[in-house]
């Protein structure tokens, strides 16, 4: 136990220093249980394949530059997707979160569309658009669009209204209370929408990429999946998990400390 | 008017409903949009009519819900006790919150390549999906509930005689529920989605199957009768149960404040 103890309080006092790997340690174990186990035999190698195999099918897919592209198919759809979706939700969910008659009359029509989920729009959308880029593209916007609209439209709600009827009564227009007040105010919530999004968006494009299935890490993973290649499947999982936690970290953990902190009226 | 609130509530959620079934009908007679492109009203009832009547909408959505109701029910009875005891010890859980982290993050659809590889096409390769889904997101919620209930609460508990059992049941659990009932939402959420693509990809009966199938007979009614289950159940399944259980554990042992 003596050793094991003192294994410990080196990685906590390391891991105060540098809070980096923290994020990164816990995964070794993982990583040597993984190949503890493909290396038994348990299972047929081809079903399970361990971490060097993967590590292997990384370097060939980057040198053959499939990867690199599909990445940045992927990315591009999601970032596109993600925009759009931002810029029609968020005026559309003030307005919903502003005007009552708006509200009574949209909200439970979104919660409606919400509840249908992007998904359950392909088979019609293929139908319309084809096995095209304009389908894959609009199955994000629209997972994104809902979180985004909700959050917002609860945000602008939740701006206490004697800070509305303060800026109005100091003598601020309409305009200005909306852009001054209830954004801000709403800016947490907004976060928040973009987080859900992001995370529903992220799924969606993936199970666009294997139906619609042109390029893509999805597409990636289920083409190995037809050529019965594990091992690419478990490179595009680990990439996608990856591509995530930067994406969490890098973008969304920033910015939501900085309007948390600087606008913070609601606590997480 | 006032006498019946709930009524006068329902009525009001459903009205702007009621309203787009007009404008639906409205739009299509307008503009002569063709059948193969959306369809209208009458021929979206006929399709649910005759689906009802042959019992197929009842078989695909019986083994959607089916699936549904295994994978979920499996993931919660292990996540819980999983996640409570990782989040017992603080070192514990800061050490496994990333790794739980990660692998909520790919938890439901990314899995279905490599699910329909293992187990095949069909119930197991689905209801896996739907078993990830919701038992990286609760577990991880269930980790994170536990750990942010204040030391000194567990301490005093402690203090004052609490056995591990109490310790668990007064303690422990109640404290996480919200984060646990919160987590339970989410998953179903994205186990929900996984479903739908999953029976797309993966089986031969389901609501996604149904779907899949209607598109390749360019059936858009078919295609509109099942977004509309889909989003009827969903919406039945997430406002009257899953919210209101939510709502129901924040208010009684809500420790976090909602968001």
């Amino acid at each position: 136990m003596k050793p094991l103890l003192k294994l410990w309080s080196l990685y906590a006092r390391v891991s105060a220093r540098f809070p980096a790997i923290r994020s990164i340690v816990p995964f070794i174990p993982v990583v040597v249980l993984w190949a503890a186990v493909a290396e038994s035999g348990m299972f047929p190698r081809a079903f399970f394949p361990g971490p060097l195999e993967v590590v292997h099918s990384f370097g060939t897919l980057v040198y053959k530059g499939i990867l690199p592209d599909y990445l940045e198919d992927s990315i591009v759809r999601l970032a596109v997707g993600t925009a759009a979706g931002m810029a029609l939700g968020i005026p559309l969910g003030v307005l919903v979160g502003l005007n009552q008659r708006a509200h009574a009359l949209l909200w439970p029509v979104l919660l409606f569309f919400q509840a249908i989920g992007d998904i359950a729009w392909l088979p019609i959308l293929l139908i319309w658009f084809g096995f095209s880029l304009t389908t894959m593209t609009f199955v994000i916007v629209y997972t994104v669009l809902f979180p985004v609209v909700l959050n917002t439209a609860l945000g602008v709600r939740s701006v206490p209204l004697e800070l509305h009827r303060a800026a109005r009564s100091l003598g601020a227009s309409r305009a200005r209370t909306v852009w001054e007040v209830m954004l801000p105010g709403a800016l947490p919530n907004i976060m928040t929408g973009l987080r859900n999004g992001l995370g529903y968006g992220w799924r969606a494009l993936i199970a666009a990429e294997i139906i619609v299935g042109t390029s893509g890490i999805g597409f990636l993973m289920f083409d190995a999946r037809r050529a019965g290649s594990v091992v690419e499947i478990l490179l595009g999982m680990i990439v996608l998990g990856l591509l995530w936690y930067m994406v969490d970290a890098w973008v969304l953990a920033p910015i939501e400390r900085a309007t948390g902190q600087r606008w913070g009226l609601v606590t997480r | 008017m006032l006498r019946f609130p709930r009524l006068w509530a329902a009525l009001k959620f459903v009205a702007p409903l009621a309203l787009l079934l007009v404008l639906w009908e409205v739009l299509i007679r307008a503009f002569g949009v063709g059948s193969r492109v959306f369809p209208d009203v009458a021929s979206v009832a006929r399709a649910g009519l005759e689906s009802l009547q042959d019992g197929s909408l009842l078989s695909h959505t019986g083994a959607s819900l089916g699936r549904v109701a295994v994978g979920t029910l499996l993931a919660i009875v292990i996540s819980i006790p999983l996640g409570v005891a990782m989040g017992v010890s603080p070192a514990v859980s800061s050490f496994l919150t990333p790794l739980f982290r990660f692998f909520s993050v790919l938890a439901g659809i990314a899995w279905i390549p490599i699910a329909t590889l293992w187990f095949g096409y069909g119930f197991g390769a689905i209801t896996f999906v739907i078993f990830n889904a919701v038992f990286f997101v609760v577990t991880y919620n269930t980790l994170l509930g536990v750990a942010s209930i204040p030391l000194p609460l567990r301490h005093a508990a402690a203090s004052l005689g609490a056995g591990k059992w109490r310790m668990l049941t007064e303690v422990l659990l109640p404290g996480a529920l919200p984060n646990i009932v919160t987590g339970i939402r989410t998953g179903m959420g994205f186990a929900w989605r996984g479903l739908i693509a999953a029976e797309m990809i993966a089986t031969n009966v389901g609501l996604g199957y149904m779907l899949f199938l209607a598109r390749d007979f360019y059936r858009t009614e078919v295609i509109v009768f099942g977004m509309v289950v889909i989003g009827t159940l969903w919406l039945l399944l997430d406002r009257l149960l899953l919210a209101p259980l939510e709502r129901a554990t924040i208010e009684r042992w809500g420790m976090v404040r909602r968001a």
